[in-house]
């Protein structure tokens, strides 16, 4: 189960509402390497993944997601607070404010809305941690080309929290798929399934 | 200690103590990374703990109505026992 905690893991003070900003940002949110996406598949992959430290890995790294996917939330609901109707009309803004006014949904930059299909939970111990150290560097490319294009400090300081945190993970995924290798039958070199073939695990 | 000093200290041992998590997932038999993660934990419950007691409790855990929010602040029930899991600001209210 989950608790809690009543805080954000970086703090998010945005003084001056940027629609345009958050219809960028918000693909981090609901997008194809967001946020949500992150969450959703580690927290999914974790039940078939046989090694047991992996496992925890896989809980705390979807854990943190959810942490992650609250600060990018935060984000878009202080750039968006008190809009005049004039800064609703914001291009790139306008249409989703025709859908959600200013509530936090899901979606990516370009309109797509958040789809299971952006991740994978494939029950194979080296398919999902290779999915796994993509998604971190997909996630890492997102928050760079994000960073890139944002001069508002107050805005690039929790993104390049997160882009930080994303490099960790990889290194941590990186970690993980050594350990899972490591216990495999020597005989398995090109890796098959070893939570279906068990035969196929280091005897 | 004042509220966003305190919350900040929260932050920045939480911190440590989730990156210090992922990495002993994958080093857990690492001495000088688990006297750190003991040392940090321990910190991070004490600053929890003189938090909760001067504001709101920030974990179901440390709701205490009794010893919650000494200060009183952000609560609708000055002066009245009540609930405290419901005192402070939303953390998404752009730290207050």
């Amino acid at each position: 189960m989950w608790t809690y905690e009543k805080r954000l893991q970086y703090p998010v003070k945005i003084t001056k509402p940027c629609p345009k900003t958050a219809s960028l940002i918000i693909s981090q949110f609901g997008g194809p390497d967001g946020e949500m996406a992150a969450s959703m598949r580690y927290l999914s992959q974790r039940y078939t993944m046989p090694n047991k430290e992996v496992g925890g890995l896989l809980t705390d790294i979807g854990t943190e997601e959810l942490a992650h996917l609250e600060v990018i939330c935060a984000m878009i609901y202080q750039l968006t607070k008190n809009l005049t109707v004039e800064q609703a009309k914001t291009a790139g803004f306008d249409a989703y404010y025709v859908d959600h006014t200013t509530a936090v949904w899901p979606t990516a930059a370009a309109g797509v809305p958040f789809n299971a299909c952006e991740f994978q939970s494939k029950g194979d111990a080296i398919t999902d941690l290779f999915e796994n150290l993509a998604a971190e560097q997909k996630a890492r490319t997102t928050y760079d080309n994000l960073i890139r294009i944002i001069d508002n400090p107050e805005v690039r300081e929790p993104l390049k929290f997160l882009r930080a945190r994303e490099v960790v993970h990889f290194q941590r995924f990186g970690e993980a798929l050594e350990r899972v290798k490591a216990n495999l039958d020597s005989k398995n070199y090109y890796y098959y399934n070893p939570e279906f073939d068990k035969q196929l695990l280091k005897k | 200690m004042e509220r966003m000093q305190l919350l900040k200290e929260i932050g920045e041992v939480s911190f440590m103590v989730n990156d210090l998590t992922l990495y002993l997932d994958t080093h857990p038999t690492d001495t000088e990374a688990l006297t750190m993660f003991s040392d940090t934990m321990n910190r991070r419950k004490q600053l929890l703990k003189t938090y909760a007691e001067q504001f709101e409790p920030l974990t179901m855990d440390c709701v205490c109505p009794e010893a919650n929010n000494q200060t009183e602040s952000y609560t609708k029930y000055p002066k009245q026992k009540h609930f405290t899991w419901s005192d402070g600001p939303l953390p998404w209210e752009g730290g207050i």
